[in-house]
Order: structure tokens, then sequence, then C-alpha cells
């Protein structure tokens, strides 16, 4: 906004400068930004090019070591390890997510508030203890292998805690709802007339799906491919417990030195590069969806 | 952007539930340098004691015991790794009383004048320590810590499943047990192990030496179905692992649950380690420390830990009010021909944690 702007005698509704009042009342969540997240933000960009003493304190010596770090490619195979499994978690999220946010959408008021409620209801409890509950389901004396003997569908225990699949099940599992409550945001807007008018004009289910449905409801599917994505890849406790510790993630080679490593240097240029590239990323896509 | 009210709020208890459930396993960061505005209590005995310990170490009646004689509430905050301890004491976040490292951390500490002096006419009843665990290497004469539990790194078997026999580390990780075991999240020992293996003094952890033992942890990670630290024996427990490399305590309490669980001392070298309560520097209530130190070395308060977790006692009036059984049990008491424990090795830690990370990136 120009300096003169404020000059012009008249402007009306969204483009008023904000008053003093505006500011008071903007003021709590720019301190909160501010303490948690841009104060942060620069310790870690400042720790980034420091190093580390024999006790694993930080020490401020200028150095671009933890950068060149980053790009050795035992760290870049765990990037695109990473982003594999957070890519295929966004995808099934996205495949299970999607009908279940469009039929809660479409559903009546009454059954859609219930049907919320229940996508909702698992975040009463920890997610420390739900991750510990799919372990005693998941392991090898446990619920699932026993059922599944008892009905004699399978002769020996199968393994699947401590294997790549539990990851991924407990993935989908933890961030489900992040992908199906922006998805039902948009489907709940879906204006019925332009589906049947996609009808009237000889359009068949999947033409009308693919051609008014989806491009109507991008917006949600967006938010909710964001939602899922990105905290996918950072995630460090599911596949520290359902995983066994065995398959690293980058969220778990960060967290890594800020603990076992004792370097924290080293941590936060990992942090700031995954920062870096959400960023661009985010603008890359944002971009994109003006042009589209 | 006119965006329903009510899935924004939705949302917003998702995300925050998401955290609070997430905060437990992160460790807080807090700003540096931010020290606590709290000045050192003198002399006095402070109201409260900050205990940063272990898990599954300290009992709940010893604490309990301690505050209805003291009348010092103890907060107990616990923690999963030694290296996870010193990231947040050195952070300076929270005033610690009481900390309890193991003996190469102690040794680092003492190094960088991380540690307390202790007062020993405070500790009347430091005389109870064995005397073979009064000078070591780590802190001769025990002027910063006393030892809590002495344990090993050792073997665990469930030979209903594993009847070949067991000696030592190159049984355990042969190809025949792959996904089938154990083995602590712990970057130092995994390597460590293989170093004994290699005949390796286990605090030589030069470039060359690690090179050396590379393949052989390349080849064992790779075995491995679950690194597990903070209770290794669940997985042995819920039937997903027959074999182990696990602490000393959880494989005698797995011993003492049913007899087909053997623990077996590595032939090739066992692994020593001693966890020691140390106060840090500055503590604010440096004077209770000193009095809970002195309430665990009563024989009977001890006899209480080795109850609940059968690490070896370093107390010897307390190991006199043991049972037979608990005397007699391989894993608590052992039997060793070569002991070996961990020194600090300063900044070779980032090698190898490099290391380790990538074999475990390459095994999948």
């Amino acid at each position: 906004m120009t300096p003169g702007t404020g000059q012009l005698p008249e402007i009306q509704g969204a483009q008023r400068r904000p008053g003093l009042r505006g500011w008071l009342l903007f003021a709590p969540l720019m301190l909160w930004l501010f303490a948690f997240v841009i104060a942060p933000t620069a310790i870690m960009f400042v720790y980034s090019f420091c190093q580390r003493d024999e006790l694993g304190q930080v020490v401020f010596e200028f150095s671009l070591s933890n950068y060149t770090r980053v790009f050795d490619k035992t760290y870049l195979k765990i990037f695109t390890n990473s982003i594999q499994y957070a890519a295929i978690t966004t995808v099934i999220c996205l495949l299970v997510g999607y009908p279940v946010a469009y039929f809660i959408g479409r559903a009546s008021e009454q059954i859609r508030n219930k049907l919320l409620m229940l996508v909702m209801i698992p975040f009463w409890t920890s997610f420390l203890i739900r991750t510990y509950a799919w372990m005693s389901i998941l392991k090898a004396e446990g619920p699932l292998n026993g059922m599944l003997l008892y009905m004699q569908l399978i002769a020996a225990p199968l393994d699947i805690l401590y294997t790549p699949a539990a990851v991924v099940i407990g993935l989908v599992y933890s961030y489900l709802p992040f992908m199906i409550l922006p998805i039902y945001g948009s489907v709940e807007k879906l204006d019925n007339a332009l589906i049947e008018a996609a009808f009237d004009l000889g359009a068949g289910p999947v033409s009308a799906f693919s051609h008014v449905i989806v491009p109507l409801t991008r917006p949600g599917i967006f938010a909710g491919v964001l939602l899922v994505f990105i905290p996918a890849i950072g995630m460090f406790a599911i596949t520290d417990l359902m995983g066994g510790g065995r398959v690293p993630m980058i969220g778990n080679v960060i967290q890594n030195q800020f603990g076992q490593a004792r370097d924290w240097p080293f941590g936060a240029a990992l942090g700031m590069t995954m920062l870096l590239l959400f960023a661009a990323c985010f603008a890359l896509s944002m971009r994109k969806s003006d042009a589209a | 952007m006119k965006r329903i009210g009510g899935l924004i709020y939705l949302l917003a208890i998702a995300i925050v539930a998401f955290l609070v459930g997430c905060k437990k396993d992160e460790p807080a960061a807090p700003a540096p340098g931010a020290g606590s505005a709290k000045a050192p209590a003198a002399a006095a005995v402070g109201k409260e004691l900050n205990l940063f310990a272990w898990s599954e170490y300290i009992p709940e009646d010893v604490i309990t015991g301690f505050t209805k004689e003291t009348g010092v509430k103890v907060n107990y905050e616990t923690y999963a790794s030694n290296e996870e301890m010193l990231s947040k004491l050195l952070a300076g976040g929270t005033k610690y009383d009481l900390i309890q490292p193991s003996e190469y951390v102690i040794e680092a500490l003492v190094k960088q004048n991380k540690l307390e002096a202790l007062d020993h006419a405070k500790l009347t009843n430091l005389k109870n320590i064995v005397a073979d665990l009064r000078d070591m290497p780590h802190d001769p004469g025990l002027k910063y810590s006393v030892p809590w539990m002495v344990g090993f790194v050792g073997i665990v078997v469930n030979t209903d499943k594993v009847k070949d026999p067991v000696k030592g580390f190159k049984d355990v990780f042969q190809d025949k047990y792959k996904g089938r075991i154990v083995a602590l999240n712990d970057n130092r020992e995994i390597v460590a192990w293989a170093m004994m293996t290699h005949g390796i003094d286990v605090n030589q952890m030069t470039p060359e030496n690690l090179e050396k033992v590379k393949p052989t942890v390349e080849k064992w990670i790779k075995l491995v179905k679950v690194f597990d630290s903070d209770s290794p024996k669940t997985a042995m427990m819920n039937g997903d692992v027959d074999i182990g490399v696990v602490w000393s305590g959880e494989g005698a309490i797995l011993a003492n649950t049913d007899k087909k669980y053997a623990f077996v001392i590595p032939e090739e070298g066992a692994r020593q380690y001693i966890d020691n309560l140390a106060i840090p520097k500055g503590a604010p209530n440096a004077e209770g420390a000193h009095l809970f130190i002195n309430y665990i070395l009563r024989p009977e308060v001890s006899k209480l830990v080795s109850d609940k977790f059968p690490y070896t006692n370093p107390n010897s009036e307390a190991r006199k009010l043991l049972t037979p059984e608990q005397l007699k049990n391989p894993a608590s008491y052992p039997e060793i021909k070569s002991k070996q424990t961990f020194r600090d090795i300063g900044k070779a830690a980032s090698d190898l944690d490099k290391m380790v990370t990538d074999l475990k990136a390459a095994a999948n």
C-alpha cells in the first residue's frame, strides 16, 4: 500500500486502513507469531551456521559445513524416503478420505454433524496412546493376528508391526481427518444445480465427477493434501514406535540431532532446508492454482 | 474468503489436540541462554527437588518415602538416553537439582566443570557403596557422583524359539534370525558390540576403527527387527522377536517372568554401565539433592530399587537384604571375565551417528 492511499477522501470496506483498535486486536496474533514462529526460526537460522563443541553445546563460529552435510547422499536418500512415505500416505488418505468427506458433505444436516463428530472423536485421546493401541492390535500375538488365525484365514501370524506397512498404517490413521475436513468443507458448498446441469447436458457419472465435482472441490483437496503431506514428511514418533526405529525418516534424523547425536547446528540446518523446501513448494503450487 | 467458521473451528481443535498429543515426545527446546531466574537457595533445603532421571528406574515408593520423611516435593522428569538428558541440561531451561547420567557422561560433565562437588560429610551412608566401584576412571573417589545401579549389556534369548546355544554377539546376529532380533536403539551401543567382536577397545572411536567395523554393523542392522532402548522387553513379550541385545535389568525382568528367557553375558566382552546420581552446577536445591542421595544409599531404600529394577545393586549393605533368588539371577549378578566401560568420545559421536544413520537408511 502506498502512503498516498491514506489521503484519499473515502475508502470503502476492506480497503479502509485499520485503525488503532484494529491493530490492538491484531497484536496478540502478532506477538504469538513473533514469539513462537519468527523468533525460533531466527534462532534456528543462526544455529545452522554454527558449530558444536565436545559436549554438544552450540559454538558461535561461522561455517557452511552443516549445509554441505545436508546434501550428503545419506541425507538426500532419507529425504526421498520420507517424501515417498508422505506421498503414499497422502494418496491413501485422499482415496479413503474423499468418499467419506463427500458422503458426510451430502448427508442431511442432522446426520452430518454426527458423522463429523465421529471423525473428531479419536482426537479426544492422546496421539501416543492411539499409536500404542495400534501397536497392540498389530503385534504378532495381538488381536488382529489372533482373529485371522482363529478364522483360519492365515496359517502363521502376519508380520505387520515394525515394518514399513505399519508405518504407513500409522501415518494414514493419524492424518486422515486432516484430509477429510477440508474436503468436506468444499463438498458442503457444492451447488447441486451444477451437477444436475452436467447430467442434463449428457455427462455420465464419471465425467460429471471429473469435470464438475473435482474442479469445484479442488480447494479442499489442495488444502487436505498440504495438511497431510507436510506433517507426514516430518513425523518421527510413528516411525520410531511402529516402524521399530528401523526406517529413518527426515524427522527422525532431525530429532536425533537434537537428542542422541547432540548436533544442534546440523539439526537446525536440516530444519531450515526443509522449511525452504516447503516454502518453495507452497509458492509454486499457489502460483499454479492462480494460473488455473 | 468466506469459509465456514465451524469447519475452521473443528480443524483448530484437531490441530491443537494433535500437537498436545505430540508434545510428549518432543524434547522441549528452551531458548538458549535463558537461564532460570530462580536464585539458588542458600544452605537451606528447598521445598522442591527437580529430579531428572531415566524412565523406569526410580520406584514410586522411594520418591513418596523421601517426601514423607523430608517434606521435599520431588518433580520426577524422565529421559530415555544420556544424550537427551545432556541436551536438555545444557539448554538450561529448567534448573535440575539431581541428574542420573551414565559413567561416560559423568566424565564429560566433570571435564567441562558442569557438576557440583559432593559434600561427603552430608553423605553418611556413602560407606555402603562396594569398594570396586569407588575408584572408577570416570570419577575416582566419587567426588562428583554416587553409583545408582550397575548394569551390563547382554543377550536375552527365548529358549522356546531359539534352540541353538547362544554365547556371544556373533551367535545373535546370524542370517537365520533375520527379523527376529531386538536391539537397543543406541548408535554407540551397536557400534561398540561390533568393536568388541573385532577385538577393538570400545573407546578407540577413531575413523579407522569405525571403517573397520562398518561392514559388521551394516550386516547386523539389516537383521534387526526392532530398535528400542526404552523397553526392549516389550517386543520380546509380544512375540515379535525371539532374541535380542538388551540392558541386563530388562533381561532380569524377563528371566523373572518366565523360565523360557535366558540371559547371557556375551563372550566377546561385557559392556558395564554405571548409572550415577550427580548434582549439576548451580542446582537451586543442592542441599535437598544431598538429602536424596543419602536417602537412597540406605540399605532398606536401595533394596526397594532392586526389588523393582533388578540391576546390580552397588550398595553392599542392601545386597545383604536381598533374597537368594535375587542374588542368583544371572542378569542381576553375572559372572564376568572382562568388563568394558564407556569413556567420553567427544566429537567422534557425530561421525558415529552419521555412520549408523547412513547404514540404517541403506538397510531399507
